[in-house]
C-alpha cells in the first residue's frame, strides 16, 4: 500500500456541537465536500467537532454559512492526510 | 381501531389527553435504531458513533422546529417532559417579589412549580376563567394592568375541558405590559396548528408523548431568541470547553446538560417528520370524533360535558360527570367490562376543576386520538348507555 500524501485543510471550529452540525448539514447540501474532524489544538473554537474542507472550497463554505446564519469562531490550516 | 391485548383481550384507547397511542409510524423504529446503531454519547467525541448520534439529534431537532414554525432550531430545547420544561421556564424566570398572572385552570406541571414560587414569595395572581373554562384575555388585561407584572402564564388549552386559551392575545397584552408570556403547551402541539414564531410567546413548553405522538419521557422548551432564563441544572455538554466551569453560552447546549435521551428525541424527530404532512388530516378526523363524543353523550341523557359547547372548537378531550353514576365507577366498568380505557378523578389538574365545578366528583375524561376511529367512538357511546342506564 503506497503511503499518502499530506495535504493541505482548511479546518472551521464553532461555538457549539449544534453550529457545527448545522455548518456541516449547510455545507453538504451545497454539494461542498466537507468531512468532520476531532478539533485540533490550534483551533480555539468551544466545541470539539470541526468541519474540514479542501481550501479551494472554503469561499462558497463561508458564504453557505454565512447565508444560514452559522459563523465559525476560529480556522486554521492543517496537513491531514 | 385502536387495539391492544390486555387480559386477554382487546382494548379501546381513549386516554389520548394522558398519552398517545399507539405512536406515529415510525417512531419506535427510529427509538430501536438509536439504541442498535447509534451508540455513543453525542457530542462527546469525535469518533464517527458519537458524530453520528450527535447528526441525529441535530435532526431530530431540525425536524421539531420545521414543525413548530421556530426558524432557528438552537431556540427548540429537548426536555425529559412537559413538566420539566414548565419548571425550567417558571423557575428561570419567576424570582421572591417578582407578580406573576395566571390562568385558573392551569394543570399541576404549572399550579405545583406556582405554589413553590408563592412560598418564596413570588406574588401569584389568579384569573377564574368561565364556567366553559375559558380565561378571558380581557381579564388577563386587567390583572396585568393592576400592578407591574414580571409574567403572564396560561395553558394553551385544558387537559380537562378541551377549552383554547387565547395566548397570542394574552402575548400580545404581556409585551405591551413590559412582562413575558409563559406557556404551557402540552394538550397544543400536534392537536392543533401552533407556529410558535408567529405566536408571540416568549417560552412555549411542550409534551412529546400527547399530541405530538412522540415517546413518553421526551419534551420541548421553545425560548424566543432574546429570552433569558435562569440555569436550573449544570453539568457536562456536548462540545464546549470542558476546562470551564461555566456553562457554555451558546443554545441549545447551555440548557441541556447530561447525556440525552437519544432514542426518546429520534423518536420524536420521526414523529415530527409524520405530523408534518399528516398532522391537518388527523386533526380533522379528531374534530369530527370529538364532536360525535361530544353530541352522543348528551343525547344519552344525563351527562354533563365540561368545557364549550359541541361545534366550538377544543382540543380533543371530552370530559364527563354523570347526575348519579360515579367517576371512578364508569371508568372502572368501561375498562373491565367493554375494554375501553380512559382515565377518571381529577386529571392533576384540581384547578381546572375547581373552576368548573368539579372538585368534589371528579370526571370522567375521553381522550380522542391518533388510531381511533367512527366505530371506536360508537363503541364508547354504546357502553355508555349500557353503564348509566
Amino acid at each position: 500500500m503506497s503511503p499518502r500524501t499530506p495535504t493541505e485543510f482548511v479546518v472551521l471550529g464553532f461555538e457549539s456541537t449544534h453550529d457545527a452540525l448545522a455548518a456541516e448539514d449547510l455545507i453538504k447540501r451545497a454539494g461542498i465536500p466537507v468531512v468532520p474532524i476531532p478539533a485540533p489544538p490550534t483551533l480555539s473554537a468551544l466545541c470539539g467537532i470541526a468541519m474540514r474542507l479542501e481550501p479551494s472550497h472554503v469561499i462558497d463554505a463561508e458564504r453557505v454559512l454565512d447565508e444560514g446564519g452559522i459563523r465559525p469562531c476560529a480556522r486554521t490550516r492543517i496537513l491531514d492526510v | 381501531m385502536t387495539r391492544a391485548s390486555g387480559e386477554g383481550r382487546d382494548i379501546i384507547y381513549f386516554d389520548h389527553g394522558a398519552t398517545s397511542w399507539p405512536k406515529a409510524p415510525g417512531v419506535v423504529e427510529a427509538m430501536v435504531r438509536a439504541e442498535t446503531d447509534l451508540g455513543g454519547n453525542p457530542g462527546r467525541g469525535t469518533h464517527r458513533m458519537a458524530i453520528d448520534a450527535a447528526r441525529a439529534i441535530f435532526g431530530s431537532r431540525k425536524a421539531c422546529a420545521e414543525l413548530l414554525g421556530v426558524a432557528d432550531s438552537r431556540n427548540l430545547l429537548f426536555s425529559p417532559g412537559c413538566t420539566h420544561a414548565c419548571n425550567l421556564m417558571l423557575k428561570g424566570v419567576l424570582k421572591p417579589g417578582d407578580r406573576v398572572v395566571v390562568g385558573s385552570m392551569e394543570h399541576n406541571a404549572v399550579a405545583r412549580p406556582l405554589a413553590h414560587l408563592l412560598a418564596q414569595g413570588v406574588d401569584v395572581v389568579i384569573v377564574n376563567a368561565d364556567e366553559t373554562g375559558y380565561v378571558s384575555a380581557d381579564e388577563v388585561e386587567r390583572a396585568v394592568k393592576a400592578a407591574e407584572t414580571r409574567a403572564v402564564v396560561c395553558q394553551h388549552a385544558s387537559n380537562l375541558t378541551g377549552t383554547i386559551q387565547p395566548v397570542a392575545d394574552m402575548a400580545d397584552i404581556a409585551r405591551d405590559a413590559g412582562a413575558v408570556m409563559l406557556v404551557d403547551g402540552a394538550q397544543g402541539v400536534g392537536h392543533l396548528e401552533v407556529d410558535l414564531g408567529a405566536l408571540g410567546v416568549h417560552a412555549y413548553a411542550a409534551s412529546g408523548h400527547k399530541g405530538m405522538l412522540g415517546p413518553r419521557g421526551i419534551g420541548l422548551l421553545y425560548l424566543d431568541p432574546e429570552m433569558e432564563l435562569d440555569l436550573m441544572i449544570e453539568g457536562g455538554t456536548a462540545g464546549g470547553s470542558s476546562s470551564s466551569l461555566a456553562m457554555p453560552d451558546s443554545r441549545p447546549e447551555r440548557f441541556e446538560p447530561g447525556t440525552p435521551n437519544v432514542a426518546g428525541i429520534c423518536g420524536l424527530g420521526a414523529a415530527a417528520g409524520f405530523l408534518g404532512p399528516h398532522g391537518p388530516e388527523q386533526r380533522r378526523l379528531e374534530t369530527a370524533l370529538v364532536r360525535t363524543v361530544h353530541e352522543g353523550v348528551l343525547d344519552i341523557g344525563g351527562f354533563r360535558v365540561l368545557g364549550p359547547e359541541p361545534g366550538v372548537p377544543r382540543v380533543p378531550v371530552v370530559s364527563i360527570v354523570h347526575e348519579s353514576a360515579a367517576a371512578d365507577r364508569i371508568a372502572f366498568e368501561l375498562d373491565k367490562t367493554y375494554g375501553i380505557a380512559c382515565r377518571a378523578g381529577l386529571h392533576c389538574a384540581p384547578w381546572g376543576h375547581e373552576s368548573v365545578g368539579t372538585l368534589e366528583t371528579g370526571a370522567v375524561r375521553l381522550g380522542v386520538g391518533f388510531g381511533n376511529t367512527p366505530e371506536d367512538v360508537n363503541l364508547l357511546l354504546d357502553a355508555l348507555r349500557r353503564i348509566v342506564a
